[in-house]
């Protein structure tokens, strides 16, 4: 009855547009894509500036509304939900990853980490598994500290295990290495793809770096709001 | 756990480390509620602990079980009523308090409340503290008065000197420092002169018909029931005030009932002004966590999640800012009675009363909390496609969008104003429809005085800017702190308003009183008299009108006219009923003075029927414009009166209206005096004269009649000048409250700005700027920000008091230029203060800390 594992689409767009209208004129940037994304796969999108793929990973976190067409996560229309529906979708399904960290800094990194859990209303053992993915990072000797405290590398290695900790099907990380040297980016890559692979998630990743997607199950390249290839990597 | 809990635990963690990180802005928030829940809770307080006080003391304020106040001589009846409780046990004592002329040789009389006892009875509680001390019925005797302090003073006079009273000379055997029950006498105009019964009588002041306070004081044995006693005196005495132990005495609980309800609402100002500091200081706040609420709503927070966070910490604050309010409030229960020590001696104990403190943290709470709900209601609007990637643009709300957030906004208003008005009807003791009433003016005044201030701000602040771009040639260190008000995030509006507001009230109070008084001593219009004589027999009358002409400085006048003391029992045969009428037309309930005259009086105009002719029956009567319209009176009407144990049957002739200049205009009714023949009339008379010849009438009248009262109005116009003078200060001392409470609210502001500043003063000084530069920049801006909101509240005060003045007190405005400059000064310099304690260790940072800190 339901399509294996690998071939059902957790994420399916169709038809999707995007413009916005300005008080003289309208900017279409996102001009009708199609695709879909198997559960587990790993989906690098990339495109020069402009390109509109910094848009389509907010349309897919429903961070903004699409002006016609349709996203699924998980089976589930996501297009026209209100805010806080929105949200409670977010909170179940979406992991992020940021270019510049966005760790709360008022929270420890334990805290930080623990935070989607508590938002979704977790049951008392997310406090465990924070600690595993702060293991699984290699801080749980900074679990204490403030982000303040923490290195660029540090931080993002924080943001990684907080993105993990419920779970979500589905992670969206936008330039995750963007603002890392080469080496922190390197670890930072490598927990990444070595999570992902762990917990089966479904991963998004908008980058510039080729050589980032190079890792990639599949490239999709956008231009001018076109979807311009869609390659898959055997 | 569920998910609620569990947030509450979260919320609670991040608002505790974000409130650490802003503990100064926070601290001025704190104190901007302390200041108003303080203001509030003092007053409240300070009301209860005298209501208490009331309660408790009420037989020593009253010196009796029971009190009954009248303004007639006791009836037949009343007497025989009075000894039948004799024989129950119950003892009485019999004080009349009237108002007369004390003189000395050499000096000009002077008006004195007299108040004749028997000292053998009275006070029956309480003590009438003497210097040098004795017993009140040692020191007092036929022939000798205790007086006040400030008789000796004035008339230069020693205990054991003489004094005259009613032309007979009495010895002055004390001074009284203190009487149990003078809170609840009456006619207390003057300085004390208390003498006893056959003094009085001596002194041959007392003639019928004279307009005298009687009480009676009464003594009831444990055994008997005090209701019933209660009850006969009131059948006796329908007319009469009375009062007993059992409760707070009548008249003064409805004075302190009133005037806690004035400055509870005066208070409740400077509440809503820190309110508007908690709500101004939240906005600030939730500017700087735009990222971290962003950044938890793509974690999936919803928009009633992150809210609790700020909730939280508005409610922590709220609370702290009550709790410590309480003590503020503390102080000013200390202060109360100081400024009240005057005319209250006694002085309620201070005591933490959790009654009030209870209602100052609740209020403080919830108005709090009122105003931190419109910026609350902008965290939904935060997106968090914000924090994602800046250049992704935003798109235009849609139509649906902004009318759900605008609805939000208005609902948030709307209950904002209703709330509010709920608070302050509670707070007055007022039946719930009066409360409504009152509630309902409190709220109207509010918002239009914020929104007049918000208008006039935005209005000043773009001028400001305006101007500031045109002026090239001022020094630069002018334009940067100008510069400095209207950037954002430095929420200059909501500054200037809630010190506005401060500078609006006190301006506005001050003003009204000086206008009241200025108005009260002005001369105009001319003609009109400046001095009364109280208490003339009939046959003074013509003597005194010989003497007064025969006067030097007379300019208009002398008039006299005779009263009789009346009382209506029905109009057409239906009965006055008190519950039928209202305010201050319920008078015509009571036995009231009428006039008794001849002819038209020259300077009256019939407005309905006709003056009666000299050869008509005697039973016409005309009504005042005023009576006739209260009573709905014409012409044709029967009334019928009650004048002391006479029945009098009169019709009206006509309705006229008098020139309120004349005594006569004073008068509801005019009898034709043929009808008043045999009864005891009163004269009273009034007279225009040079004020400097006052003085000489008042020796030659006093040595001809001294029994009559000479009031100069110069003398009762100080006497009422103190009285407003101490009313305004108590309210000036609220209403400051306001003022601190915007002071705050602007250094808060100042204190949240911190970071912003510490950049500037760090960029400005690598930049080769000097100390004394950079300082010159912020005092700009804070002088400035003082002496903007010092005009605001300056244009706004004189519209205010212009209204109050001229629509309620009908009273002229006088426009005065120097109060509204010290008020603007005033509040510049204020603000400067404020200003520099909130940033002032900004100043001698070092460049490279904070450089390297970043």
């Amino acid at each position: 009855m339901f399509p294996g594992p690998s071939s059902f689409p957790m994420i399916k767009v169709t038809a999707l547009t995007k413009s916005i209208a300005t008080s003289t004129h309208r900017v279409d940037i996102l001009n009708g894509l199609d695709f879909e994304v198997p559960k587990g796969e790993f989906v690098a999108i990339m495109g020069p500036s402009g390109s509109g793929k910094s848009t389509l990973l907010g349309l897919l976190a429903g961070l903004d509304s699409p002006t016609s067409g349709s996203i699924q996560l998980d089976g589930e229309e996501i297009a026209g939900l209100a805010e806080d529906q929105m949200a409670a979708v977010r909170g179940r399904k979406i992991g992020f990853v940021f270019q510049s960290y966005n760790l709360i800094p008022t929270l420890t990194a334990e805290e930080n980490v623990l935070l989607p859990y508590e938002l979704a209303g977790g049951n008392g053992v997310g406090r465990e598994r924070a600690r595993q993915l702060l293991t699984t990072v290699g801080l749980l000797d900074r679990a204490e500290h403030y982000p303040v405290q923490l290195s660029g590398g540090e931080q993002q290695r924080v943001a990684l295990a907080r993105a993990f900790i419920v779970r979500p099907p589905i992670l969206l990380a936008d330039e995750p290495t963007g603002n890392l040297d080469s080496a922190n980016g390197q670890i930072v890559l490598d927990l990444l793809i070595d999570m992902n692979r762990r917990e089966n998630t479904t991963l998004v990743l908008v980058t510039h770096d080729r050589e980032l997607a190079s890792h990639a199950d599949r490239i999709i390249t956008l231009k001018d709001g076109h979807i311009v290839s869609d390659e898959r990597r055997v | 756990m569920t998910a609620s809990q569990f947030s509450w635990r979260t919320a609670s963690k991040i608002a505790w480390r974000e409130a650490r990180a802003s503990t100064i802005k926070f601290t001025f928030v704190i104190l901007a509620v302390a200041v108003g829940v303080g203001a509030l809770t003092g007053v409240r307080g300070f009301s209860r602990a005298f209501h208490q006080m009331l309660v408790r003391e009420a037989r020593t304020l009253i010196a009796a079980d029971l009190s009954v106040r009248s303004f007639q001589l006791a009836t037949p009846d009343q007497e025989a009523m009075m000894d039948r409780l004799a024989k129950q046990g119950i003892d009485h004592t019999w004080i009349t308090e009237t108002i007369s002329m004390a003189a000395v040789e050499g000096k000009t009389p002077t008006l004195v409340s007299v108040k004749a006892v028997d000292p053998s009875k009275y006070p029956y509680y309480g003590t009438v503290q003497l210097e040098p001390p004795a017993p009140l019925s040692t020191a007092l005797t036929r022939d000798t008065v205790a007086v006040s302090e400030d008789l000796l003073l004035r008339l230069d006079l020693k205990i054991g000197d003489a004094i005259r009273l009613g032309g007979q000379p009495f010895r002055i055997a004390a001074v009284v420092q203190q009487e149990p029950d003078r809170m609840s006498g009456s006619l207390n105009v003057g300085p004390r002169v208390m003498v006893t019964r056959d003094g009085l009588e001596r002194a041959g002041l007392m003639i019928p018909g004279s307009r005298a306070a009687e009480r009676y004081l009464f003594r009831i044995p444990p055994a008997v029931n005090v209701e019933q006693v209660r009850a006969n005196l009131k059948s006796a005495f329908p007319e009469a005030l009375i009062a007993d132990f059992r409760q707070a005495h009548p008249a003064i609980e409805r004075g302190l009932e009133e005037a806690t309800t004035f400055l509870s609402l005066v208070s409740l100002i400077s509440l809503i002004v820190g309110a508007i500091g908690v709500g101004t200081a939240i906005r600030a706040h939730l500017d700087q966590r735009l990222d971290s609420i962003a950044i938890m709503k793509c974690l999936g927070a919803r928009s009633s999640q992150i809210m609790r966070i700020y909730v939280i910490q508005t409610v922590v604050l709220a609370l702290i800012g009550s709790g410590l309010g309480i003590l503020v409030g503390l102080f000013v229960q200390l202060v109360f009675p100081f400024l009240i020590a005057k005319y209250f001696s006694i002085r309620p104990g201070l005591t933490l009363d959790w009654v009030p403190a209870a209602q100052g943290i609740g209020i403080g709470l919830l108005t709090s909390l009122l105003f931190t709900v419109p910026p609350l209601l902008g965290i939904r609007r935060i997106r968090p496609n914000l924090i994602f990637r800046r250049e992704m643009t935003e798109s235009k709300p849609s139509w649906r969008e902004r009318i759900r957030n605008g609805r939000g906004t208005a609902i948030a208003f709307v209950v904002l104003v209703v709330a509010l008005g709920i608070i302050a009807g509670s707070l007055t003791s007022a039946p719930p429809r009066e409360a409504i009433r009152i509630g309902s003016y409190f709220v109207g005044g509010v918002v239009v005085s914020l929104l007049a201030l918000s208008a006039v701000a935005w209005i000043l602040l773009r001028v400001l800017r305006q101007l500031n771009q045109q002026m090239i040639a001022v020094p630069s260190f002018i334009r940067h702190g100008v510069a400095n008000i209207y950037r954002p995030g430095n929420h200059a509006e909501a500054i200037l308003v809630a010190l506005g507001v401060g500078v609006m009230f006190t301006l506005t109070v001050y003003i009204v009183q000086r206008g009241l008084i200025a108005d009260m001593s002005r001369t105009a219009p001319p003609g009109m008299p400046n001095v009364f004589l109280l208490d003339v027999k009939q046959s003074d009358a013509q003597p005194i009108l010989q003497l007064l002409k025969a006067q030097p400085g007379i300019e208009r006048g002398p008039d006299l006219i005779g009263t009789v003391a009346a009382r209506i029992d029905n109009i057409n045969g239906a009965p006055l009923r008190r519950e039928n009428l209202k305010g201050f037309a319920r008078r015509f309930t009571y036995t009231r003075p009428v006039g008794a005259v001849d002819s038209k009086p020259g300077y009256s105009d019939v407005v309905q029927g006709a003056w009666w002719e000299p050869t008509a029956d005697t039973s016409n009567v005309c009504a005042s414009d005023e009576a006739a319209k209260t009573l709905k009176l014409k012409p044709g009407d029967r009334i019928e009166w009650s004048i002391g144990a006479r029945k009098l049957s009169t019709k009206v002739a006509c309705v006229v209206k008098i020139d309120p200049i004349h005594l006569m205009g004073r008068l509801d009714f005019l009898f034709d005096r043929r009808m008043l023949e045999g009864l005891p009339v009163i004269y009273y008379g009034s007279v225009r004269m040079n004020p400097p010849d006052v003085a000489r009438m008042q020796v030659q009248m006093y040595r001809k009649f001294p029994t009559v009262t000479v009031m100069n109005v110069a003398d009762v116009l100080k006497i009422i000048q103190d009285v407003v003078d101490q009313i305004s200060i108590q309210v000036r001392f609220i209403s400051a409250f306001a003022i601190l409470a915007g002071v705050i609210i602007l250094a808060s502001s100042v204190a949240g700005s911190r970071f912003r500043r510490v950049r500037e003063v760090v960029i400005l000084k690598t930049l080769g700027a000097s100390r004394s530069r950079i300082a010159k920049t912020f005092s700009v801006e804070f002088l400035i920000l003082g002496g903007v909101a010092g005009l605001m509240g300056s244009l706004l005060a004189l519209a205010f008091s212009a209204l109050v003045l001229k629509r309620l007190l009908k009273a002229d405005v006088n426009f005065e230029p120097w109060i509204y400059v010290v008020a603007i000064a005033a509040s510049a310099l204020l603000a400067n203060a404020a200003g520099w304690l909130a940033s002032y260790r900004i100043l001698g940072q070092k460049p490279l800390e904070a450089l390297r800190d970043e």
